[in-house]
């Protein structure tokens, strides 16, 4: 036998850019460094704009580095589901192993640019984004409970207030509220997904929560989020930090959402849910648009209510 | 796939991979010298 013929065996084939790129949740990261751009821009003061890339550069990283990392904690899960069943590692491309190492190399790196350029309450914040997205939401309560779309919410709301901590160096009630719309906006979020794709996390034994109260809680429960929700949102420009094109905006996406939020409640195809997914997409448009709003007012130089008084 | 179609996919993944931690590593030095300034402001020479 040649040598060659001893390695001449079924060939695999290898990860790409591309499969790693995909194990960051370009998606997820995008909304990330939206919100993360939104807390930088409304923070009072100035940063220099290298420091500021380099501050959503960090924000960025950690959030795909916390994307590898639930993809590798998650590949048993991913790989039942028909929507993560041709994600990198499900696929063969990318090991568990590999996905794991690319995910806390990013993170430790992410981290220590932050604390190193930018400075160390914001450093401080995105570790505990990751370390709270990772160990408490995709290790913990990911599997273990129906809320956990709800308290796992946090680390997805934490980067506006990680932008502001990074101008600023403290936290003040401003970037709390921005925090509190996206962390009151996971629920009806996730659970409009949840409800289309309820069969998908019946398979994977995620216990969401139209698996585990069924899709009349959840209906509710999701109406009940957007009423909380909607005030929320409205409080920067209660509170003065947003001004008439944001009060404009959110007024307008928040009628949208009340009605998406309403046609779900009455919904009647629990096969289809054509409802559910039209209020996922309008959850992710409402949250586009506030934060869009926000940032467009800075840029332009529209005052904030705060500043008429 | 058939094993010669893979093994070329596999050498084109290799080089792009290899590019693209050559080009990160090249960024995050270009990131550090200019943070570095940005940070030291007109002292970066004393």
């Amino acid at each position: 036998m040649a040598l060659v013929d001893v390695y001449a065996g079924p060939q695999q084939r290898i990860a790409d850019v591309g499969d790693y790129f995909a194990l960051l949740k370009p998606r997820v990261m995008s909304l990330v460094i939206f919100t993360g751009l939104a807390g930088i821009v409304v923070a009072p003061g100035s940063i220099h704009l290298l420091s500021a890339f380099t501050a959503l550069l960090c924000i960025a990283v950690a959030a795909g580095a916390s994307g590898a990392l639930n993809m590798a904690y998650d590949s048993d899960i991913d790989a039942v589901m028909a929507r993560t069943a041709t994600r990198p590692i499900p696929m063969g491309y990318v090991t568990r192993e590999e996905a794991l190492t690319f995910g806390w190399w990013l993170s430790v790196a992410s981290v220590t640019i932050m604390g190193l350029f930018i400075n160390l309450l914001a450093a401080g914040l995105l570790a505990f984004t990751i370390f709270f997205y990772v160990v408490v939401y995709t290790l913990w309560l990911k599997r273990a409970t129906a809320q956990n779309i709800v308290i796992g919410g946090l680390s997805g709301a934490l980067p506006p207030a990680i932008g502001w901590a990074a101008v600023t160096g403290h936290l003040s009630l401003a970037p709390l509220v921005l925090v509190a719309i996206t962390f009151l906006w996971t629920p009806p979020h996730f659970w409009a997904l949840a409800l289309f794709r309820s069969d998908d996390y019946a398979r994977a034994g995620v216990p969401m929560m139209p698996v585990v109260a069924g899709k009349t809680s959840t209906r509710r429960q999701i109406f009940a989020y957007t009423l909380l929700l909607l005030p929320v949102g409205l409080a920067p420009a209660a509170l003065g930090f947003a001004g008439p094109l944001y009060l404009a905006a959110t007024g307008a996406m928040s009628a949208w959402f009340l009605y998406g939020a309403t046609r779900v409640l009455f919904e009647r195809d629990a096969v289809k849910e054509p409802a559910a997914r039209k209020l996922f997409f309008i959850s992710i448009a409402y949250l586009f648009v506030l934060f869009a709003a926000l940032i467009a007012e800075r840029l332009v130089g529209i005052s904030p209510f705060g500043a008429w008084l | 796939m058939d094993d010669r179609e893979i093994e070329l996919h596999n050498a084109r993944a290799r080089k792009r991979r290899n590019l693209a931690v050559g080009l990160v590593l090249a960024g995050m030095v270009l990131l550090f010298f200019l943070m570095t300034i940005v940070r030291l402001g007109g002292h970066v020479f004393e």
